[in-house]
């Protein structure tokens, strides 16, 4: 009797589970990460999007942005996954030639959507002849500094390595007279394997080192420029003190809260980083500025390069649906998305020239710094296993270096060997 | 004189215990620039419980509750259904492989998830049950099956045959004995066996996190394990997502206790 | 039929252990021998390379330590707990004692990952009051980090795990407790034995079954545990709270590694049976024959 009443519940469960309505597309669309005003703005333009392209509907799913790696790897494998998905463009070397993106250069009218970008962030979606998405939001990465800690201390924002190291000193003190250091100069995010890289790697880039050869054969990290780069960072947490002593458990949260209540005064972020801590205090200010240079480069100031990152839309190859796909993906990348993008300060910079252009342009906070050094920023590079040998490689030894387990140029030198041994592997 | 000693240590240790607990509540009832306050207080004059109201509406959590319920009442009656006759069999009957079986059964309570979540993933994924509720609730009734069996095994054998070979005498069948004399002996043990089975789905976590990825499937505990870490952290409507996510636990554990400490104790001590 | 009738009775349980626990234990096995990478499945024969990696990999050694540490070193420390718990609550003072025996049972009765989060929140460097009330006491500077250091980072995960677990031991003392005959106190009374005596020569020698039970089951599940670890603090910093559960989790999911992370799925397996097989001597040397 009760295994009747039992069996009756469970197939109405299955059915539950696996009824499908066949008249209407069904796209998914997952979001990663992303503030509460950002996942607003995407809903209400989906919502828009339904209302002007009737027969499909969008199911639209919110992520964790820093599992965003293995959940989507996970899925694609399984078989699973979204039609439509944000994603970091430097997937696109890697999830590209696997299958897991479908080549939008392959759509009809490509060449016309492709006019609507800046020519060089479009650049980021491509890997070898195809382009695996359209680019959503540009990420220069910059230095952040706490006004009010900076203003109360007197000083300005730092440009050299050397007003780097000088400034964190400066900034990390007692501030409340305790007798116990709780306000620090610079905060690392030691608990996001990739994030932490991401940091990170600026520093070199401004020194002049690569990551890698152009011709993405050699590991090149490991040069003295490097080993300098390190070095600095290094000093900084053993010698003097200057950085979060918790960095290595730090995500975005764990940062966010430590800048709001002026625990820490800098920090190495992108153009999230105001909304995020509006969002928290409301009207908390900060100086954005490049990452400093090494001290004999002080000349390149305004042309060295930072790491460039970017957010892209893209589709999942094994859609059942590419055509509608593409319809929402360019709906939601389109001149008009951008705009209210842009205006709306949804964390990031806009990618269109239309946006770009415009003069709403002008009165988006820090926009210029941004067009600056995105104009010379350089990306990861486009190798498959750059973000593997980023998060599992040089992250561990850098962390293992700073915290003195190793000198900076051991743990360069075995994160090189070990990277290099990664790529030949890889031919 | 010692009395008041030891009631007082007593006491004492019970607030501390439960310091994690009161430090929760106390979190999710305070706006969040109070959350992030140094030196920390327990309370705050802007307390209130709209956390738990904007947590609704952070996160979907009213689906994860339904997706909770779902899987955990399904998972439990599946797996009593499966396990009180697989444990009747092992009890009452003598038959070869009996032992092999027995030990098979102590065995994959021991299994580690880790050990076969690699696989099931596949497994799952191929027969198209990856992010589904049915798939998450026949590996979580798996699961469940062996501490089950063990436990209702060891309830049975504390019923005496006598009862059962009394009815048998009268013209019942072996599953009607069970049905009308057994199970209704065997109730309170039921009833603790049901109350781990739906305590262990409903806190389950490894399986749910993998097995499945949207938000339409996900469960509470995967909600809360997934939030730690992003860009806005809201502690206090987490907390608010933790107290109330312990609720239904609790609240069954107070109502039940005996039982389930009886049938602990029983099924542990075999 | 009526032979058939246990075997029938026992075939939905069996289907179940054999479509999710057995085959996916023998897929494993087959899997560790494969060379197989997520995205494009296996890719042919392996032999024990992926074992031999296993165990030249640093990582692994280290998360043996720390799982070893975890279990055994938790367990210990939680029975101990417990058994001071399950003393007091014998003193037997009524209704008082039933309440407490509720409140001290609480943390067993809470979602190990909601137990993970309260601590990871309680222990909070900036914000916790953990630190607040240590530094106040003068034991510790405000702003030590416990789950952001290498050193402190295990051992922060151990207290959550000893709280959650203390309670099942206390329980079970307890039950053992009030099984001991009373004629043996009296017997000790008339002897003019003090408590601390009674303690150890009476108490204690009756809760060595008990005790064995809980130890072993207790370092058994604490290996298999990946919730306190993975919510605290996922195997970090720098992999110095990693434990073998989450491990398998990071060379399957997140490096990618089918074949590594299978090999290890395998080698947990062992171990644990081994363990399982200790936990079955020691339990049947308890009961009587």
């Amino acid at each position: 009797m009760r295994q009747k009443l039992f069996l009756t519940l469970l197939l109405s469960f299955t059915l539950l589970t696996c009824g499908k309505r066949s008249d209407v597309v069904e796209l998914q669309d997952w979001n990663f990460g992303g503030r509460p005003r950002l996942i607003e703005f995407l809903r209400q333009r989906v919502y828009s999007f339904e209302k002007t392209h009737p027969g499909m509907k969008v199911i639209q799913s919110d992520k964790s942005w820093n599992m965003i790696r293995e959940i989507l790897y996970a899925d694609f494998s399984a078989g699973a996954g979204p039609d439509v998905m944000n994603t970091h463009s430097n997937f696109a070397a890697e999830f590209g030639p696997a299958g897991f993106y479908y080549p939008v250069n392959k759509f009809p009218d490509f060449e016309e959507v492709r006019k609507w970008y800046v020519p060089h962030l479009l650049e980021s979606t491509r890997y070898k002849d195809n382009y695996y998405g359209l680019p959503s939001s540009a990420i220069a990465f910059v230095l952040v500094c706490n006004k009010e800690l900076f203003d109360k201390e007197g000083i300005t924002p730092p440009r050299t390595w050397s007003q780097f190291r000088e400034a964190a000193k400066r900034l990390t003190k007692d501030a409340d007279g305790d007798g116990v250091v709780d306000q620090f100069g610079l905060v690392l995010m030691g608990g996001d394997k990739g994030g932490f890289a991401y940091r990170m790697i600026p520093f070199f880039f401004k020194a002049g080192v690569n990551v890698m050869s152009d011709d993405l054969t050699k590991i090149e990290f490991n040069s003295s420029r490097g080993v300098a780069a390190l070095k600095l960072i290094t000093d900084m947490y053993q010698v003097d003190h200057s950085i979060t002593p918790g960095f290595l458990a730090y995500t975005h949260s764990e940062i966010n809260d430590l800048f709001c209540s002026n625990k820490a005064a800098m920090s190495i972020e992108g153009p999230w980083f105001r909304g995020m801590v509006d969002d928290k205090s409301p009207g908390k200010d900060m100086y954005v500025v490049a990452v400093p240079v090494p001290d004999d480069m002080i000349g390149q100031y305004e042309t060295a390069p930072t790491l460039q990152d970017m957010v892209m839309y893209s589709i999942n190859a094994h859609s059942k649906h590419l055509n509608e796909a593409w319809e929402l993906l360019k709906y939601l990348r389109n001149d008009e998305a951008d705009m209210f993008w842009m205006t709306q300060d949804l964390g990031a910079t806009a990618t269109t020239l239309h946006a770009l252009n415009s003069p709403e342009a002008q009165s988006v906070k820090d926009i210029q710094l941004y067009i600056n050094e995105l104009s010379h920023a350089r990306p990861w590079p486009p190798h498959p296993s750059m973000i593997a040998i980023a998060s599992n490689v040089f992250t561990p030894y850098c962390q293992r270096a700073i915290v003195g387990e190793l000198s900076p140029k051991a743990a360069l030198d075995q994160a090189a060997k070990e990277a290099q041994h990664i790529l030949d592997a890889k031919k | 004189m010692k009395k008041a000693l030891v009631v007082s240590v007593m006491i004492v240790l019970a607030l501390l215990v439960l310091l994690p607990v009161l430090w929760t509540i106390s979190t999710s009832m305070k706006p969040l620039n109070e959350v992030n306050k140094c030196p920390p207080q327990w309370t705050s004059p802007t307390m209130s419980f709209k956390p738990y109201s904007d947590m609704f509406f952070y996160l979907p959590f009213s689906t994860y509750t339904l997706n909770s319920l779902i899987v955990a009442t399904s998972a439990t009656a599946l797996t009593l259904l499966i396990g009180c006759l697989a444990a009747f069999s092992l009890s009452r009957f003598a038959f070869a492989g009996k032992d092999i079986f027995l030990l098979i059964i102590l065995l994959s309570q021991m299994l580690p998830g880790a050990s076969v979540i690699i696989p099931l993933f596949q497994l799952l994924r191929h027969a198209g049950l990856y992010d589904t509720y049915l798939g998450l609730i026949l590996v979580h009734t798996a699961v469940l099956l062996p501490f089950v069996i063990w436990l209702m095994h060891g309830f049975f054998q504390t019923i005496p045959r006598d009862i059962e070979d009394a009815a048998l005498i009268d013209g019942c069948s072996r599953m009607e004995a069970l049905r009308r004399v057994i199970l209704p002996l065997a109730l309170p043990g039921i009833g603790a066996t049901a109350l781990f089975a739906f305590l262990g789905s409903w806190n389950e976590f490894f399986f749910a996190l993998i097995l499945t990825s949207s938000d339409s499937t996900r469960t509470i505990p995967v909600g809360i394990g997934l939030f730690v870490g992003e860009y806005l952290d809201v502690w206090n409507q987490m907390a608010a997502a933790a107290v109330l996510f312990s609720l239904p636990p609790l609240i069954l554990f107070v109502l039940t206790r005996k039982t389930f400490i009886k049938g602990l104790v029983a099924g542990a001590g075999k | 039929m009526k032979r058939l009738t246990p075997y029938l009775l026992l075939v939905p349980a069996l289907l179940f252990t054999l479509f999710v626990l057995i085959y996916p234990l023998i897929q494993n096995l087959i899997n560790s021998l494969s060379d197989v990478s997520m995205i494009t499945g296996s890719s042919g024969w392996a032999g024990l390379q992926n074992y031999q990696n296993v165990f030249e990999d640093a990582l692994f050694w280290r998360s043996f330590r720390n799982t070893a540490v975890y279990a055994i070193a938790g367990t210990v420390l939680a029975l101990v707990i417990g058994l001071g718990f399950a003393l007091l609550l014998n003193l037997k003072l009524g209704k008082f004692s039933t309440i407490m025996g509720c409140l001290y049972t609480i943390p067993w009765v809470i979602s190990p990952v909601v137990a993970g989060f309260a601590w990871k929140w309680l222990l909070n460097d900036n914000f916790g009051i953990v630190n607040f009330w240590l530094s106040y006491a003068g034991i510790v500077p405000i702003g030590t980090t416990w789950l952001g250091d290498p050193g402190t980072a295990l051992l922060s995960v151990m207290v959550a795990r000893v709280w959650q677990f203390y309670p099942f031991a206390m329980v079970m003392f307890l039950a053992g407790m009030q099984s001991i005959p009373q004629e043996q106190y009296e017997a000790a009374a008339v002897d003019g034995a003090t408590m601390v005596r009674r303690f150890f020569y009476i108490t204690l020698p009756n809760l060595k079954a008990v005790g064995s039970v809980l130890l072993v089951l207790g370092v058994i599940w604490s290996f298999n545990d990946f919730n306190m670890v993975f919510v605290m603090t996922r195997g970090g910093p720098m992999n110095s709270s990693m434990v073998l559960p989450v491990l398998v989790r990071e060379f399957s999911f997140v490096h990618f590694d089918l074949g590594k992370g299978s090999a290890l799925s395998i080698i947990i397996f062992g171990l644990l049976t081994t363990l399982s097989f200790l936990y079955l001597k020691v339990v049947s040397r308890g009961e009587p024959s």
